[in-house]
């Protein structure tokens, strides 16, 4: 065990203990631990290992921003086990690593396996013989990755809760300037939201903070991430919630990064940042070594020197990359550590766990001055980098500053704040003075806050500020030719590997990026981004910031698939005589947005029962419009290519709608209820954008006209078979007669006691009546309809044999059998397009010219005599064997006995028997063509 | 009949009964119903206690009116100026300006309207629930991404936007009930949609009555009858 004596601000509570299995091994830990103090307090330094060459990899950060100690608890892949809390009886394994973590076979892959693994290997030694990519894949997935998904489906599932919260400002960060930002907004008036991912971390130190935030009104998302910035959209996760905070204003409090340095075997265990050796020692009380160097380029470090020191770490030596010894430097000379100016380390020796560290001064082969020392601890401070990602997503810009070796904000959108460390306020007082700025002038551009805070905001702009330690610029390597140099430590992307990339002509950070992957990996570029950059500049020998920095992009936090997910409950549309398809058994399908009865077990005899008897089915899917005014005729009659305006009330008229270009978008029925009123309706799946196309028009039109979307509030029924009459003779007040109930006559009268709209038409090729009704009648009138049919052979029918129905009568489906280049003329409809008409109307011209132009293509129908059906989409073939055309529909006519089907042919073969070959996934079909109705091609049984 | 008379969900016949989109659903949650104008109507849930956390009611029977006309003749039939974003309660019902030659008007069907206005009855155009309690702003913000804090959406507020990725329409009815408007056929997804959040928060379905008590005890609607 190494932990210290109790520490001032521990986490830990020792006075309860509490236990855990490490790879089936009972670990020891108090409650406040996290999982990685726990194990490290056990002795345990390999934490996992590497994604590709499967080195081991220990605690580095402490803070969640690294990869190096990702693990599964409970089955759950990807938890980091330095911030993930320990919990009594949880499971926690290694990832990444066969048979066990301390020995894995494919560390071959570091010791014999790099020359075969360049960046982009893939692409390269893996690809001969071709055939043997599957095998391959197979077992470089099975060989790389950071953990895996649980086996079992109900495994994977847990409920995430979708919070929306709006507020006047969103904080980012609960640092001192975060809380102090948030305070001051709050305490100004405004509503404000703070979302900091380790905030229980540092309540310890910032509890009153916290809690004056709170008493000022801030809500504080605890341990809650913030993801990206999307447009103002700032998803923060949040254990099993998701809040989507939406904010007039944000403060980016991110603060800094403490950045890696680039050296020889820097992913060693025992190779950690300052920063992560001093939260373990005073947030968990667990001594990180016994005997250390630490390299630094600024104070930080050394600050860091004297800490571990005080709590019994002894430091050997500290190479600071300073050129001159600063004075916190020379108080460590005197208190009798070793300080190396200009000096930083050159390599980290060691089997299992750092051994050796070797220093050596900063000239380009540190020859002559280099030391070696025994330790089992390498602290490194290779620079803080701002945790800009979030500001850059917002719109911000940053510079590269030479001063930091860091890029910093050179830049914000409106809107935007940056607060404490990431807008360059170094120290606890700066920071405050930042955040209640930030928060101030947040809370006063929303209107709130009044003079005293305005006063305050001059005071605090005008307040000096410090422009932080001198530190040194990280060489972008040390130690090159001595081992593996990581620059990306999830993605195993070495300094090698980015002069490699350069060399292959990857040249730009951004194409590095996606040839390497470096930055690409679960810190998000947190670890990798700067030395990346260094690396890139070193080797074309630009500037930094003529390199620049990569496009931030979110997540900035690695979060599982499954919290993007959303609540699984899916929109769906559905009639409101639903209910009785599903007792009916129907075979329930999506038909657009809607669930539709698809059939009800044998759509065959569905079909038969509709030429033979009756059926019924339900059409409340098609789309609805109510067009009123002392303009409505002229209105459709710019609309559509035929006349409206002439048709008599009570009379129904059959509608394509053509587009700019004179090519069909949709069809439907339209019926003339009174002079003023016309009743139209649209396929199911096009009703939503005829209701936009309708609305665009007259907003332009600005004709006397009036539209109401019918479309969910009406029920629909077709009621169609040579019995149809009957039954609806006995339960309407209609008379029904052939005579008095033409068809294409629409009515107004009662079914089944219910005031309904009934049309006489017959999409389906049998007397026919649409019923159309009040939606919260639907059960009742399907049930009387049913009721009634019953001894007439009612059946119910579904989509499906609708579909065999109209194909008999060669009604076209829009979207099925025609396309985007589909014109009436070529669709066998030229008798629609009135040219004649006097007043314009959409698609003339395009209309009037393909008058003139013979199709080169036409829709026919086809039949088989052999009883093959052919696949929708199979290839009509021309003369010389080309494609010419394509099957659109095709189906067994139950009633007819054989294959019918429409198609575009050439235009020279749409004659009655002419012969077409199919090809159809193999099969070659010969069909014969026909241009009328296959069923009641004279319309005398739909008429009669 | 009148040319628009078929569209009402008034019942020709005395046998015929109006339903809700969301009755078998309802049912399946106990509801006690009551055939109530014309509409069976859930009326109370046996086990219904959600006075600390959030409740939803089918109002899906309540009347809904479209009126189409000029800004003037609109104002004409509500008596007064509507206002787009605020719903006026008049006559035991909301009246709502959606735009400047629309409006709403829920929960009634007014005796008399003025001719230079055209009406068309769109009750079951829209299904409605009624979402009230102490969390239902909580409840809310688990599907929807209206922006209901009490100083952007005020009692009284009309809001058009996104419910449970549906167009819908949201009225605040008190302090904590809210009325939701949105399409009959997406009434079955939407109450799951409703369920999913409230029965996580603690809640359930009410019947109207249960509705009407929670109102006489702990809301107050707001006295605007003009």
């Amino acid at each position: 065990m190494s932990r210290l004596e109790p520490q001032p601000g521990e986490r830990i509570d020792r006075s309860k203990r509490i236990s855990f299995t490490f790879d089936g091994k009972r670990v020891e830990a108090f409650e406040g631990d996290t999982i990685g103090s726990a194990l490290y307090a056990a002795g345990r330094r390999t934490f996992g290992r590497s994604f590709k060459y499967h080195r081991r990899r220990g605690l580095m950060c402490v803070a969640g921003q690294c990869p190096n100690c990702i693990c599964s608890v409970d089955g759950a892949p990807g938890a980091r086990a330095c911030i993930e809390p320990a919990r009594d009886g949880i499971v926690v394994q290694h990832v990444n690593a066969e048979p066990s973590l301390e020995h894995d076979v494919m560390e071959v892959t570091d010791r014999v396996g790099t020359k075969f693994t360049p960046p982009g290997f893939y692409y390269k030694t893996f690809i001969r013989p071709r055939r043997l990519w599957p095998l391959y894949e197979k077992v470089l997935r099975n060989a790389a990755g950071l953990g895996k998904l649980r086996h079992e489906q109900p495994e994977r599932e847990w409920r995430t809760e979708y919070r929306r919260r709006h507020a006047d400002v969103l904080v980012v960060g609960g640092g001192t300037a975060g809380l102090h930002a948030a305070t001051a907004a709050a305490k100004a008036g405004a509503d404000v939201v703070l979302a900091d991912e380790g905030l229980a971390a540092k309540l310890a130190d910032l509890g009153e903070l916290a809690t004056a935030a709170r008493d000022a009104g801030v809500e504080i998302i605890e341990g809650g991430s913030a993801l990206g910035n999307f447009d103002g959209l700032v998803p923060v996760w949040q254990g099993d919630t998701m809040h989507q905070v939406r904010a007039a204003r944000h403060v980016f409090a991110t603060g800094t990064i403490e950045q890696p340095l680039v050296f020889a075997g820097n992913d060693l265990p025992g190779v950690m940042l300052t920063g992560g050796a001093l939260r373990l020692a005073q947030t968990y009380a667990v001594a990180p070594g016994k005997r250390a160097v630490v390299a630094t380029t600024s104070d930080r470090g050394l600050e860091a020197a004297r800490a571990l020191r005080e709590l019994g770490v002894q430091i050997v030596a500290v190479a600071d990359l300073r050129p001159e010894i600063s004075e916190l430097g020379r108080a460590l000379r005197q208190d009798g550590i070793a300080v190396f100016p200009n000096y930083t380390v050159v390599e980290a020796r060691g089997r299992k766990i750092v051994e050796r560290a070797v220093i050596g001064a900063m000239n380009p082969t540190f020859a002559g001055t280099e030391h070696t020392f025994g330790v089992d601890l390498v602290l490194m401070s290779g620079g803080a980098m701002p945790a800009t990602s979030l500001l850059l997503q917002a719109g911000a810009r940053t510079e590269y500053d030479e001063r930091h070796g860091h890029f910093a904000l050179a830049q914000l959108p409106d809107g935007v704040f940056a607060a404490g460390e990431v807008a360059g306020a170094v120290g606890e007082e700066a920071a405050a003075r930042s955040g209640e700025l930030a928060g101030l002038r947040a809370a006063l551009e929303l209107g709130y806050g009044d003079a005293d805070s305005r006063g305050r905001v001059q005071v605090l702009e005008t307040a000096p500020t410090e422009d932080g330690d001198q530190v040194a610029v990280a060489p972008a390597v040390a130690g090159a030719g001595r081992g593996k140099c990581f620059a990306c430590f999830c993605e195993d992307v070495t300094s090698k590997d980015i002069g490699l990339s350069i060399d292959e002509g990857y040249d730009s950070i951004e194409l590095s990026k996606r040839y390497t992957t470096v930055t690409m990996g679960p810190c998000q570029g947190r670890m990798c981004q700067l030395p990346s950059v260094r690396l890139m500049a070193q080797h074309n020998g630009s500037s930094l910031g003529d390199v620049g920095v990569t496009t931030a992009r979110p997540p900035w936090v690695s979060v599982p698939m499954g919290i993007l997910g959303g609540r699984p409950v899916e929109p769906a549309k559905r009639s409101s005589i639903h209910p009785r398809h599903r007792a009916l058994g129907a075979s329930v399908k999506w038909a657009g947005d809607w669930r539709r009865a698809y059939d009800y077990g044998d759509p065959a005899a569905e079909a038969l029962a509709v030429n033979k008897a009756a059926g019924l089915i339900d059409v409340s899917t098609l789309g609805k419009l109510l067009v009123r005014g002392s303009e409505a005729g002229a209105f459709l009659d710019r609309l559509y290519p035929n006349r409206f305006s002439n048709l008599n009330p009570g009379r129904t008229r059959y509608g394509v709608i053509s587009s700019d270009a004179g090519r069909i978008v949709d069809d439907g029925t339209i019926c003339r209820l009174d002079d003023d009123t016309y009743y139209v309706t649209t396929t199911s799946s096009g009703a939503g954008a005829v209701e936009e196309w309708f609305s665009w028009w007259l907003a332009d039109w600005q004709m006397d006209v009036r539209l109401t979307d019918l479309t969910q509030g009406m029920s629909a029924v077709n009621l169609a078979g040579p019995n149809a009459r009957q039954i609806m003779s006995a339960v309407s007040d209609l008379d029904c007669s052939a005579e008095a109930f033409k068809y294409m006559d629409g009515k107004l009268g009662t079914v089944a006691g219910v005031n309904a709209l009934v049309l006489r038409i017959g999409f389906v090729g049998e007397i026919g009546y649409e019923i159309h009704f009040p939606a919260a009648f639907g059960e009742h009138v399907w049930d009387a309809l049913m009721a009634a049919g019953a001894e007439h052979g009612i059946k119910p029918f579904g989509l499906e044999p609708q579909r065999i129905l109209r194909l008999q009568k060669m009604h076209i489906l829009v979207g099925q059998d025609t396309d985007s280049e589909s014109t009436p003329f070529a669709a066998a409809m030229p008798w629609i397009v009135k040219l004649d008409k006097e007043q314009d109307f959409i698609g003339k011209w395009a209309l009037a010219h393909y008058a003139e132009l013979p199709p080169s293509t036409a829709l026919v129908g086809f039949t088989l005599p052999n009883g093959d059906v052919p696949t929708e989409g199979a290839v009509v073939l021309g003369d010389d064997g080309s494609a010419a055309g394509q099957v659109t529909s095709s189906r067994h006519s139950p009633v007819l006995d054989r294959t019918i089907g429409m198609a575009w042919v050439p235009a020279a073969l749409a004659h009655d028997g002419a012969k077409i070959t199919i090809s159809d996934e193999g099969r070659r079909l010969a069909a014969e063509i026909q241009t009328r109705p296959f069923y009641d091609p004279d319309g005398e049984v739909l008429r009669s | 009949m009148s040319t628009l008379e078929f569209l009402a969900p008034v019942a020709a016949g005395e046998d015929v009964v109006a339903r809700s989109p969301m009755e078998a659903l309802a049912r399946d949650a106990g509801a006690r119903f009551e055939v109530r104008d014309g509409f069976n109507v859930a009326i109370s849930y046996p086990a219904a206690s959600y006075g600390e956390t959030v409740s939803w009611c089918d109002t899906s029977h309540l009347p809904k009116l479209q009126l189409q006309g000029s800004s003037k003749a609109i104002d004409g039939a509500a008596g007064i100026k509507l206002q787009a974003g605020t719903a006026l309660r008049r006559d035991g019902a909301w009246w709502c300006r959606l735009t400047n030659e629309r409006a709403l008007v829920i929960g009634a069907r007014p005796s008399e309207l003025p001719d230079d206005v055209d009406v068309i009855d769109v009750t079951s155009v829209f299904a409605s629930l009624t979402v009230s309690g102490p969390l239902a702003r909580e409840c809310f913000a688990r599907f929807c991404a209206l922006d209901l804090r009490p100083a952007v959406t005020p009692v009284q507020a009309l809001r058009p936007g996104s419910i449970g990725r549906q167009p819908g329409t949201l009225i605040r009815e008190a302090d904590e009930r809210y009325l939701i408007l949105f399409g009959w056929a997406v009434a079955e997804y939407m109450w799951s949609v409703v369920a999913d959040a409230a029965g996580h928060l603690g809640g359930g379905p009410i019947g109207v009555d249960q509705l009407s008590e929670r109102n006489m005890s702990h809301q107050s609607t707001p006295n605007t009858d003009a």
